[in-house]
């Protein structure tokens, strides 16, 4: 049997407005966000803006604290933090690695100060040429070498593609067993993308660790994961093994997310888009399936009630009545 | 007998900069035919951006068009004074920014921002102006009450059709699209895209779409040209140069995008980084991130542009070549 690193049941996350105007209102980022990550295993969350994919990664690094529902790493369900080595403990096991490698990096610190601090805080280094062993372990991993290079410069004399091995390169420091990557190439130039991405299947062989990859790209989801969920409006709207849902998506949100990403290699031959309009305000999301309405096959009964995300077979799972 | 639009020929353009001149566009030629999709492709800095601004006549400050011509309704571009390029900027070419947000006017709306651009350049009356502002957001399917909205009332994609069709009003013969969709998300770019290419079988201008997204343009495009450090190194049909790219850049390119469908392969994008402008490589700006590098390759001046086919041409020594 296989371990669970990760896994959410019923996961809620509201984000209340404070302005007059709206006041008792609010941003309905996560709803009954459930799933389960091997230890081991890749899944990639899939979505369009504002489908509040970030925010479920953010949940779970706990840069903020869920409503409801269950958090449960390594077996054991998240509690308050009642002390800070708890909540150290916690993020040293749960990394996330951001978005934007141009503002994650403090410019005014050397790359060997911000790549020490995780060794530090964590209290991972015995001794300064301990560290430094380290320093260098860990650049050499994400292939920046010789470790000289870099360790004395700032992050403005690097380029994007060498910032986002850095921003990985502190991630992976603290040892962790679950990393959350959070669009980490969408940022970067497409000639380098792979070059990231490929090293981040290579860091996942070598230090065993679980992925969360979080991704507007089917087909980059497919290059890095075994798993797919696909989130929209804050709920997940199918869950399966990367070659069912992509090879036969059931949904049909996930339907459309297909039909509108680029596929050159399958022939040039495109059909029209089924479904036009764009993801609903999460401040009043539309009753029933949050789907329905830019659904092509919406009947009576999906303005009424949610869904729910439903066993298929074979580890599948679908938000849709209609499956 | 496919008429030309626009020939571009040996066209250098750059900033001046404290440090030196950048030639962020070098010696480009390509010829647009009349009704033709055509899609430039390359990365951040390539000078694909300055390309289009170079042609529209924008540039400013510090920028200029060192040499070469742009040959237009039978006139020099390049060359034109500027108060003579004016009658034509909009009336016959147009331009689609890259970010909505920022090229709308936040203070007017969109109605008056439409109306703005018939009235700067045509004798109407104000309800004539406003009478092609509606037809024109339904061309783009935006209906006629969300002419008094303002910019932040609509979404991005809706804010991105305001734009092409603020571009359309005057029915030019040429669009210059800058990254129109990257902003935005999968669906809504297709969506657009779908737009775009409806609108053009309508009206029957000529499209330059510039991107970093070349799986995007190989599905939309006739012709390609793909753009390297100021430089074009491969253009010819959108299907041949994906189905059988020449130049090695155009082979890389092609390999850093993961496919949907089809065998799982390990692909490995193209090593290295972009060369800096003020001190390009001496000769093909390629080979330092080559991987079929030659001691020729690295004699000045680089290969230019040869036909390698019957509308292909490559700058490559490898490749037919004038070597």
């Amino acid at each position: 049997m296989s371990a669970k690193a990760l896994e959410l049941r019923g996961v809620v996350k509201h984000f209340p407005l404070r302005s007059l105007m709206s006041y008792g209102k609010s941003v309905h980022a996560m709803d009954d966000v459930s799933f389960t990550l091997e230890s081991g295993g890749s899944l990639a969350l899939v979505g369009e803006s504002g489908s509040g994919k970030t925010t479920t990664a953010s949940v779970i690094a706990r840069l903020y604290e869920r409503d409801s529902g269950e958090l449960i790493v390594d077996g054991e369900p998240a509690k308050p933090f009642r002390n800070r080595s708890e909540s150290l403990a916690y993020k040293r096991k749960v990394q996330l690695i951001f978005q934007d490698p141009f503002g994650c990096l403090n410019p005014t610190h050397r790359i060997r100060s911000i790549l020490e601090r995780p060794f530090l805080i964590h209290g991972l280094a015995d001794g300064a040429s301990d560290l430094e062993a380290k320093l260098r372990g860990i650049l050499e991993q994400v292939g920046l070498t010789p470790a000289e290079d870099f360790l004395d410069r700032f992050p403005h004399e690097l380029s994007g593609g060498q910032r986002q091995r850095i921003n990985i390169a502190r991630t992976f420091a603290a040892g962790p067993s679950i990393v959350l990557a959070d669009e980490p190439t969408s940022m970067l130039d497409v000639s380098i993308r792979m070059g990231v991405m490929n090293m981040m299947l290579d860091l996942k062989e070598r230090n065993g660790v679980s992925y969360l990859y979080i991704t507007h790209d089917l087909a980059g989801a497919r290059y890095m994961c075994t798993t797919i969920a696909v989130m929209y409006a804050g709920m997940i709207m199918e869950i399966g093994s990367t070659e069912d849902v992509i090879g036969q998506a059931l949904h049909p949100y996930v339907k459309l997310l297909k039909s509108a990403s680029p596929a050159p290699e399958s022939g040039l031959t495109r059909t029209r888009l089924e479904a036009k309009g764009e993801i609903p305000s999460l401040i009043a999301p539309p009753v029933g399936c949050r789907f329905h309405p830019r659904c092509p096959h919406v009947r009576p009964e999906c303005r009424e009630a949610v869904p729910e995300l439903r066993d298929v077979g074979g580890g599948r799972k679908v938000r849709c009545i209609l499956v | 007998m496919a008429e030309t639009a626009l020939e571009v020929k040996n066209l250098s353009a750059g900033y001046a900069t404290v440090k030196g001149f950048v030639r962020a566009v070098d010696d480009v030629s390509f010829t647009l035919t009349k009704g033709e999709f055509m899609g430039i492709a390359g990365e951040s800095g390539c000078g694909k951006s300055t390309l289009a601004y170079a042609i529209m006549r924008i540039l400013r400050d510090r920028a200029r068009i060192e040499s070469g011509s742009i040959w237009f309704k039978g006139k020099d571009f390049a060359s034109l004074p500027l108060e003579d390029v004016e009658p034509h900027r909009w009336t016959d070419m147009a331009m689609v920014f890259q970010s909505a947000m920022n090229a709308l006017n936040p203070v007017l709306s969109i109605g008056e921002q439409l109306t703005d651009a018939v009235h700067a350049h045509r004798q109407v009356t104000k309800a004539e102006a406003e009478g092609m502002a509606v037809a024109m957001l339904e061309l783009v399917d935006i209906n006629a009450d969300r002419l008094r909205s303002y910019p932040h009332q609509l979404s991005g994609g809706m804010r991105q059709r305001v734009m092409i069709a603020m571009a359309l009003i005057l029915h030019p013969d040429l669009l210059i699209m800058d990254e129109p969709t990257t902003a935005l998300d999968v669906v809504v770019q297709r969506s657009i895209l779908e737009k775009i290419e409806e609108l053009q079988t309508k009206l029957g201008f000529s499209v330059i779409f510039i991107t970093h997204d070349l799986s995007l343009l190989v599905e939309i495009s006739d012709a390609l040209a793909i753009m390297y450090a100021g430089k074009i190194v491969e253009c010819g049909p959108a299907r041949e140069l994906f189905s059988s790219p020449s130049h090695p850049y155009t082979q890389g390119l092609m390999d850093s995008f993961p496919s949907l469908t089809g065998p799982m392969v390990r692909i490995e994008g193209i090593k290295g980084k972009a060369p800096d402008l003020l001190s390009p490589p001496p000769g093909c700006r390629f080979a330092p991130r080559c991987p079929k590098v030659s001691p020729a390759c690295l004699e000045a001046p680089g290969p230019g542009l040869v036909p390698s086919g019957s509308r292909r041409s490559c700058a490559c020594v490898l490749v037919g070549g004038d070597r």
